[in-house]
């Protein structure tokens, strides 16, 4: 079993203590951002913490090491050398970007030049830049990335091959995957309404989220997760949420618990269409209608490749400060029975089962839980 | 670490010629519509595999690569950026990197975990170690996709490769079944996570009584190279040490590190 150590982040409503305020008092914060849509450019809302349009690589590499600093700080160099790093993200590649416009257009042209570059290099560069293991990961399986990307971390450290893995989730803004959303017609004009029967889509958002993970006690544990692929259809799943209640079921076998055990849902909630059906189906198969449940995303954002690391560590900080948010913008239910937290909850401890569900089929739930140190 | 291969299917550029959406539509019967180069090389690795072995639902499918779908990105840049236009749906849909995955699982059936990742060195190695810790926390088996897609403009891949200009590049797809099961294996894979510098890799070497093979980045170390740059090269050697029946010692290098991979055939 895994042992969630610390984690950090930023995200649109600040750095860890900012957002933590905001959620308090269900505050939320959402800018603009310009995007290429189908008749030229669309102004959309977006959940941002940096100012500009766009970040460069060494922008957000930056960024990433305020994030990860504090987190790597707490190791010796001896635990650094045995601390391997995993990111989940579905950012685009801005260094193979950097060389198809270097090689493609003449006018952007540069000197040859080579360097081994790929979407992992950010955990290379984090890597090499603290003096860790050098075992680098980088998944990309959409809105699960950082999710899987755990899941994937808590192999490493049940089996013994790592003893310490810094996991981190990553998304910053970008034209190209907020142009896609835009083109898939699955962005809201406003705000994101989980399980409402007005919702109309996710805003999107961005941010930089690390966990430590190791063997080491720590009050927060990783009881257990699972991972399938829905091999249907690519961007949806069937309205009754099989697949997302098979997802569930077998995280709670993984960790050896039934849907009893679980004090709090944190639903993957993003307002769409047919994810929301899916979902409050899958919620009603697993837990029938005996389960406190709430959605993150109306605060943050959909931080899709980051979005299953922060809304962990996000959820992790409301526990420890004795709460859970509630569900902002949830008016109109879609199952009048069935309705995310209202008003936020008092709680300190439990078992806590989170969902994420993403394109391409893939769908992941874990399970995490506080005890006694 | 230990991983026991059962099957094993590839492809080659530089070895066989044919058109990726000729062969699948024509071979397979597969619908090639809305998919890309990138996806055509997953599901050719994918169903050659199938005609050799039975796939369960509930294998895991890893897929990894050196770089990912560069052409992809290159058609969403020229959209965005050259010609300020939108994206059109699929090609956004191709540039996510699970949508091989997606395809690759829906033709095999495979219900469980579907991950692509990618490391910026030693990516096939990596990928063997998630492999190792995923098998032994389930105990079921996993299938590994190792895809490589030259670019449309060498140069761009060239680049990002760390290697000279003018480098020649192959596409290879490498897709395996692998298991903790030594039963029935057609060979065995040993790995770890150590990094050898000079010294200790010569040293192994000079001990070892495998065949030796070098990655192209092994500037320093003198063997059998591959006369083309492959990222992924070490997954292509498996199928040459099960033809030949004989053991190889796997050597790849990068930034003046060694790691290896024995391969007992």
């Amino acid at each position: 079993m895994s042992n969630i150590l610390q984690s950090n982040y930023r995200c649109a409503l600040g750095a860890r203590q900012e957002t933590l305020e905001l959620l308090k008092v269900s505050q939320t914060k959402q800018s603009k951002r310009v995007i290429m849509g189908i008749e030229g450019e669309v102004e959309i809302p977006y959940c941002s913490f940096t100012n500009s349009q766009e970040l460069s690589y060494e922008e957000i590499l930056e960024e990433i090491k305020e994030v990860v600093t504090p987190l790597l700080n707490s190791l010796t160099d001896t635990q650094k050398r045995s601390c391997c790093v995993v990111v989940g993200t579905s950012v685009i590649d801005l260094k193979i970007i950097e060389s198809i416009e270097s090689s493609n257009y003449a006018y952007k042209r540069q000197p040859y030049s080579s360097q081994k570059r790929s979407i992992d290099s950010y955990a290379k560069d984090i890597s090499d830049s603290f003096g860790l293991h050098g075992f680098t990961l980088t998944i990309n399986t959409a809105c699960t990335s950082s999710a899987n990307a755990l899941l994937e971390a808590s192999n490493l450290i049940d089996e013994g091959i790592f003893e310490y893995v810094v996991v981190i989730g990553l998304e910053i803004f970008s034209n190209t995957l907020s142009s896609g959303f835009n083109a898939m017609q699955l962005l809201s004009s406003d705000h994101i309404k989980p399980f409402d029967k007005q919702r109309e889509g996710v805003v999107l958002g961005e941010a930089i989220v690390a966990t430590l993970l190791a063997k080491e006690p720590s009050k927060w544990s990783l009881l257990g997760g699972f991972s399938n692929c829905n091999g249907v259809n690519i961007t949806s799943v069937s309205p009754e949420g099989e697949e997302y209640a098979e997802v569930m079921q077998e995280a709670l076998k993984k960790a050896d618990l039934t849907a009893e055990d679980i004090t709090l849902l944190k639903a993957h909630a993003t307002g769409t269409f047919s994810n929301d059906i899916a979902e409050i189906n899958a919620i009603e198969r697993v837990f029938n209608k005996d389960i406190v449940f709430t959605a993150i995303k109306p605060y943050l954002g959909h931080t899709i490749g980051a979005c299953g690391l922060l809304e962990m560590a996000v959820l992790i900080d409301c526990i420890d400060a004795g709460f859970v948010p509630k569900t902002l913008n949830h008016k109109d239910p879609i199952i009048e029975d069935l309705q995310p937290l209202k008003e936020p909850m008092l709680c300190s401890e439990g078992t806590f089962m989170l969902n994420y569900f993403g394109f391409g089929g893939n769908n992941t739930s874990f399970i995490i839980q506080k005890g006694e140190l | 670490m230990k991983l026991y291969l059962h099957a094993i299917s590839s492809y080659r550029s530089d070895k066989e010629d044919i058109v990726l959406k000729k062969e699948l539509k024509s071979r397979y019967k597969v619908d090639i519509r809305r998919k890309d180069d990138f996806i055509f090389a997953g599901l050719l690795g994918a169903l050659r595999l199938k005609e050799q072995t039975d796939i369960s639902k509930e294998s895991a499918l890893y897929l990894t690569s050196g770089y990912g779908n560069i052409n992809i990105l290159a058609k969403m840049n020229k959209y965005i950026v050259e010609d300020k236009e939108s994206i059109k749906l699929f090609d956004f849909i191709n540039m996510l990197g699970n949508t091989t995955s997606f395809y690759v699982a829906q033709e095999l059936g495979i219900k469980a975990k579907s991950i692509f990742q990618i490391s910026d060195n030693f990516t096939y190695f990596n990928t063997l170690i998630s492999i190792y810790a995923s098998l032994r926390q389930t105990n079921k088996e996993v299938v590994c996709g190792v895809i490589d897609l030259a670019s449309e403009n060498d140069e761009v891949l060239q680049r990002v490769a760390a290697v000279e200009q003018n480098t020649p590049l192959v596409s290879s797809v490498v897709f395996s079944q692998l298991s903790l099961e030594e039963k029935g294996a057609l060979c065995k894979l040993e790995f770890d996570t150590k990094f050898y510098t000079y010294e200790e890799i010569k040293e192994v070497i000079s001990k070892s009584s495998q065949k030796l093979y070098l990655s192209q980045r092994c500037k320093e170390l003198e063997g059998e190279k591959s006369s083309f740059y492959i990222e992924t090269d070490a997954s292509y050697l498996i199928n040459k040490a099960i033809q030949e029946q004989e053991d190889y010692l796997y050597v790849e290098c990068y930034e003046q590190r060694y790691k290896l991979l024995k391969i007992t055939a």
